[in-house]
């Protein structure tokens, strides 16, 4: 959820600047110190809590900073170059991209599919399906996890009773090397699709009326309503929400952590990159060196938001 | 403080609760519909199983939770699992703490970015351009990218392990501004003027103009902050080690039984835990689905 | 016990958790009114929060020590938290220890000790004090008080020592012979005997001889190795004994090849293939002991066998440690010492637990030598082998997670002893060149 939510806001911002604002105060403007105070309050916040740990973290990722030591020195690229030749750095980014890969499509196209579903329901039956989806978002992280590793338990968890009734033999998921991420991954998906399905369902519902009845006159079908209506017109939708999953997904942790005790699951199968940087710097008490993975991440954060605005703008051009 | 936020958070649906569920839309019957509907349930129960294991778990008695083969119904329902966990206590505390957490990061993100909004949208100061930019470019830095300054810089101001401490970089949401002021700069001027012309301050026209006028986003960035900060993990498992200030899932996370795993417990512990902000959607779904969309989309 | 609370003018940098709590307690109204924290927190007591890693059957055996700690000491707001073993726990504690306001005591593995900030989130221990309780390196185990000791001072207040030790089943051993006439399971002493032994249960059980924690197989190396006489030097150039290494890492890998022990037996699997009987022996810490008790099984333990000589077995040891605090709290901290000095004295609970107390007074009692098997593996604690020194060595720290990663390809048979050697002196190395964060 922290995760979702708070990637929820980063993009969503950007791809909207075109409002209709006016211009406040023109030329009528009073230029006042009024304007200054109001926005003090959250500057201090703002310098104390961002700007000040983010810089702050830069000037560690040059020094030898430890939790259990008083003092630090100035170590150069040290940590850097340590960084891009340690293999655990590179692993765990790999499990964080492919768990971006195992997650995005089936976010996306569920919330897609369970929109299309819902979205003319009748208010009663409405009720309950939007609830149905959407409540597992609504939960703490840490009663997903525990639900989840009970209902994964080799001997007497639901999932392998439910295969046992059709004749597979029982799976260890969190303990098998190939597939504790997977099992990361349909957990994230049932927990976190339901953000993105109202998203999708605020976006149909935002489409007028006019425009189908209108298709519908012309005499086109349902399907074709579907693929030259409805789907050109979430293009928009679905950028964002493609945008904001993958970004999401690459701030795997919590789910991760909690699912494998802290231990990155067998041979790190389920260590991210975030769960690198918490036990280079909290377990392994090494704050420099913590702090540089977390520039990397950063790094990583912003080209794929970048690389995603290019993609997309570019075929909303083209469209 | 703690009915205040709530209040102004579930005032926009006026005739709340899915008691009066105005039919948003109505449904055609289609030959499809049939089919869609038989789908969009299936998905449905697909959905709810995990809830409804977990609860059934929960009320079993300790030894028919491991039972193999699984079984679904308790043989002996009882609540003996909720008894406890309630008597241990902590879950309360925890429950009480994240209480006491979402509400002061959501009255200081409401507080602290109206004002900013309201700013940079009614008013003119040196340095303003430069300033919202500033706040927009800090919406592309992850949280999680800070953990580990931050942390090292609570220890230095001595926040670890107090409510200070796990609250106030939550509050840091520049999104919220850049939401706000958009519906800020939608409100005609004529009406601030006005109260201007008739000698109002900023603040006046704040609290008297501007807020009346924006309930409903009001309510959206307050819903929003709220279900952020109640099930946010990574920060709060950062700052608190001290079990006694722990949020629901940071406690849940990390705290063990001295006992073992009693599985029963645990799920009566997740129902207890889950239970407050899915009671509060069931009562508000509305504003709360407007709060996740307005606040997500935007 | 008072702990008074002047509210300074001004606004407090840190709002107060008990008056926040007071705050969203009267704001909240009547919902939670009666129950547990809130009316401890508003009370006078002395608080004190105790940290620590056991589950299954050493909390069980802590719980009913606290139990009656709590009985005794009512002044004191005892409040214990139990974490995860291993990482997180750790994690938690240099985390709280950092914060210096989370907890008052905690467990500690002794062998951790250097590699968790002694001095800057470790306290020193104040020894008068604890002398007080009567609690000096004469009542305590002399090995393990100088394992607590750096520089001079001493930094935790050992509890217990725990080592890997053997157990057998005592049926299947009689009938293999291998019992002598006090019913105790024979001396090896040497690799011939060990073989012969291990061959005779085999017999008896029809799969197994002996079965050990294949996938943490530092344990029985580290004993082997220090029973060769090798030591590891974890500074610098990495300084091992090649000969002895692959001396004791050959026997592993004999013991699974011959088809005497498991190729692959993890640590849930280890005690239950000696319960159920599919290895008449085990080699395996002694923590085991409570487990097997309780399935009522007819068994008996003595020491790590001295195959190489002296029956050396590794080991580490639970200490209780004080944090570095934010504010200075004599109070607790008396509260703090007083309570460690306690579970010392009442160790012989803890013993039941198979772990040995450090205290004296205890081990050397007619109670604990009335214990049964304990007593037979008592004098292995006055020379346990402790980890080699280093910040990433110890109980659940890097150096043994990558041992038992590596030397369990041994037991599998996918490695050769010397390959496993090659891969672990480069991790090793690779942990020694790693800046060390203490």
């Amino acid at each position: 959820m922290t995760l979702h939510a708070n990637t929820a806001e980063t993009p969503a911002a950007a791809p909207a600047p075109r409002s209709s604002s006016p211009p406040p105060a023109r030329g009528t403007a009073r230029r006042s110190a009024a304007g200054l105070w109001f926005v003090l309050p959250f500057t201090v916040l703002f310098a104390a809590f961002l700007v000040w740990p983010l810089i702050a973290g830069l000037w560690a990722s040059f020094t030898d900073r430890s939790l259990a030591k008083e003092e630090s020195s100035f170590v150069g690229l040290a940590n850097w170059i340590e960084m891009f030749g340690d293999p655990a750095v590179w692993q765990s980014l790999w499990v964080t991209l492919l768990f971006t890969l195992f997650t995005t499509p089936p976010l996306v196209a569920i919330a897609l599919a369970m929109a299309l579903l819902t979205h003319r329901a009748t208010a009663r039956i409405g009720w309950f399906l939007r609830f149905s989806y959407f409540a597992p978002f609504l939960m703490p992280v840490a009663v997903v996890t525990l639900i989840w590793e009970w209902m994964y338990q080799p001997g007497f968890g639901m999932i392998n009773g439910l295969l046992a009734t059709v004749g597979i033999p029982g799976v260890s998921w969190l303990t098998d090397e190939n597939t504790v991420l997977l099992a990361i991954a349909i957990t994230t998906v049932w927990w976190t699709v339901g953000f993105n399905y109202l998203l999708y369902l605020a976006a149909l519902q935002g489409i007028p009326r006019y425009v189908y009845e209108a298709a519908a006159l012309d005499g086109a079908g349902a399907w074709r309503r579907f693929t030259s209506i409805t789907l050109p017109l979430l293009r928009r939708t679905t950028a964002l929400i493609v945008l904001l999953q993958m970004v999401a997904s690459l701030k795997l942790f919590d789910q991760a952590y909690l699912m494998t005790n802290g231990s990155g699951g067998p041979n790190y199968a389920a260590r991210p990159i975030i769960g690198y940087v918490f036990e280079t710097g909290f377990t392994g008490l090494r704050i420099g060196y913590a702090s540089a993975i977390s520039y990397l991440f950063f790094a990583v954060i912003i080209i794929v938001s970048v690389l995603q605005l290019r993609l997309f703008s570019r075929k909303e051009d083209a469209a | 403080m703690t009915t205040a936020t709530l209040t102004t958070a579930e005032r926009p649906g006026t005739p709340a609760g899915p008691a009066s569920p105005q039919p948003r839309r109505r449904f055609k019957v289609t030959p499809g519909g049939a089919a869609i509907a038989v789908l969009a349930l299936f998905l449905a129960v697909v959905w709810l199983m995990p809830l409804v294991w977990a609860v059934l778990t929960s009320l079993k008695p300790e030894p028919e939770t491991t039972a193999v083969p699984v079984r679904w119904l308790p043989l002996e329902p009882t609540f003996q699992a909720y008894r406890t966990v309630i008597a241990q206590g902590e879950l309360m505390q925890w429950l009480m703490n994240s209480v006491i957490v979402s509400v002061l990061v959501t009255a200081l993100t409401l507080v602290t970015c109206v004002m900013a909004a309201y700013a940079f949208s009614k008013t003119e100061f040196w340095g303003r351009k430069w300033l919202f930019a500033l706040f927009i470019a800090g919406i592309l830095v992850p949280p999680q990218a800070l953990i580990v300054p931050l942390f090292d810089e609570m220890t230095f101001l001595g926040l670890v392990d107090t409510y200070w401490g796990v609250a106030l970089p939550q509050v840091v949401a520049p999104v919220m501004i850049f939401i706000l002021k958009r519906f800020f700069d939608a409100i005609p001027r004529d009406y601030e003027e006005a109260a201007r012309i008739d000698g109002a301050g900023h603040l006046r026209v704040l609290w008297n103009v501007v807020l009346p006028m924006s309930v409903p986003i009001l309510a959206a960035v307050g819903i929003f902050t709220f279900v952020q900060a109640w099930n946010n993990f990574l920060w709060p498992f950062v700052a608190t080690t001290d079990p006694a200030l722990m949020t629901v899932p940071v406690g849940l996370g990390t705290v063990q039984s001295a006992y073992g795993i009693l599985y029963a417990q645990q799920m009566a512990a997740s129902v207890l835990g889950a239970l407050p902000l899915i009671v509060v959607f069931m009562l508000f779904q509305r504003q709360v689905v407007r709060g996740v969309t307005d606040a997500g989309l935007k | 016990m008072r702990r008074r609370h002047t509210p300074g003018p001004g606004p407090a940098p840190a709002l107060g958790r008990r008056a926040f709590l007071a705050g969203g307690l009267a704001a909240a109204g009547t919902v939670l009114a009666g129950c547990g924290p809130a009316d401890t927190v508003l009370t006078d007591r002395q608080r004190l929060r105790q940290w620590n890693l056991f589950t299954g059957g050493d909390g069980a055996r802590m719980v009913e020590m606290h139990t009656a700690y709590r009985k005794q000491h009512p002044g004191i707001d005892f409040q214990p938290s139990t974490f995860q073993w291993g990482n997180p726990y750790y994690t938690k504690f240099t985390m709280g220890a950092a914060g210096g306001r989370a907890f008052d005591i905690a467990t500690l593995h002794v062998s951790r000790l250097r590699g968790l900030g002694v001095g800057t989130l470790i306290s020193p221990v104040p020894t008068d004090l604890l002398a007080q309780h009567g609690i000096t390196r004469d009542t305590v185990f002399s090995n393990i008080w100088d394992k607590c000791t750096i520089d001079g001072e001493l930094y935790a207040i050992p509890l217990d020592t725990h080592l890997i030790v053997t157990y057998y089943n005592r049926p299947v051993c009689e009938e293999a012979g291998v019992l002598d006439s006090d019913g105790e399971l024979v001396e090896i002493n040497d690799e011939d005997d060990l073989f012969e032994v291990c061959a005779a249960v085999k017999e008896v059980t029809g799969q197994f001889g002996v079965v050990t924690d294949t996938t943490h197989a530092w344990r029985p190396f580290w004993s082997l190795y220090r029973q060769l006489g090798g030591e590891l030097r974890l500074e610098g150039e990495l300084g091992i004994d090649d000969d002895k290494a692959l001396r004791a890492l050959d026997l592993l890998r004999r013991l699974s090849a011959e088809g005497l022990a498991p190729k692959a037996s993890d640590g849930a699997a280890t005690p239950a293939n000696f319960q159920n009987g599919i290895a008449g022996l085990m080699l395996s810490g002694n923590w085991e002991l409570p487990t097997l008790k309780d399935a009522g099984m007819a068994f008996g333990m003595r020491p790590f066998p001295g195959i190489y000589g002296e029956e050396l077995g590794q080991g580490d040891s639970h200490c209780f440690v004080l944090p570095v605090r934010r504010e200075p709290d004599e109070d607790a901290v008396a509260a703090a010492v007083e309570y460690a000095a306690w579970m010392l004295k009442n160790s012989i609970t803890w013993a039941g637990g198979g772990h040995i107390p450090a205290y004296t007074p205890v081990t050397e009692s007619q109670e604990y030598a009335d214990l049964q098997p304990q007593a037979n593996y008592r004098h292995a604690a006055e020379d346990v082998q402790f980890d080699p020194q280093a910040w990433f060595s110890g109980s659940a720290a890097q150096l043994q997670a990558d041992a038992g990663a590596i030397f369990t390809g041994v037991h599998t048979g996918a490695v050769t002893p010397e390959t496993a050697l090659d891969r672990f002196k480069r991790a090793a190395q690779n942990l020694i060149d790693t800046p060390s964060p203490v």
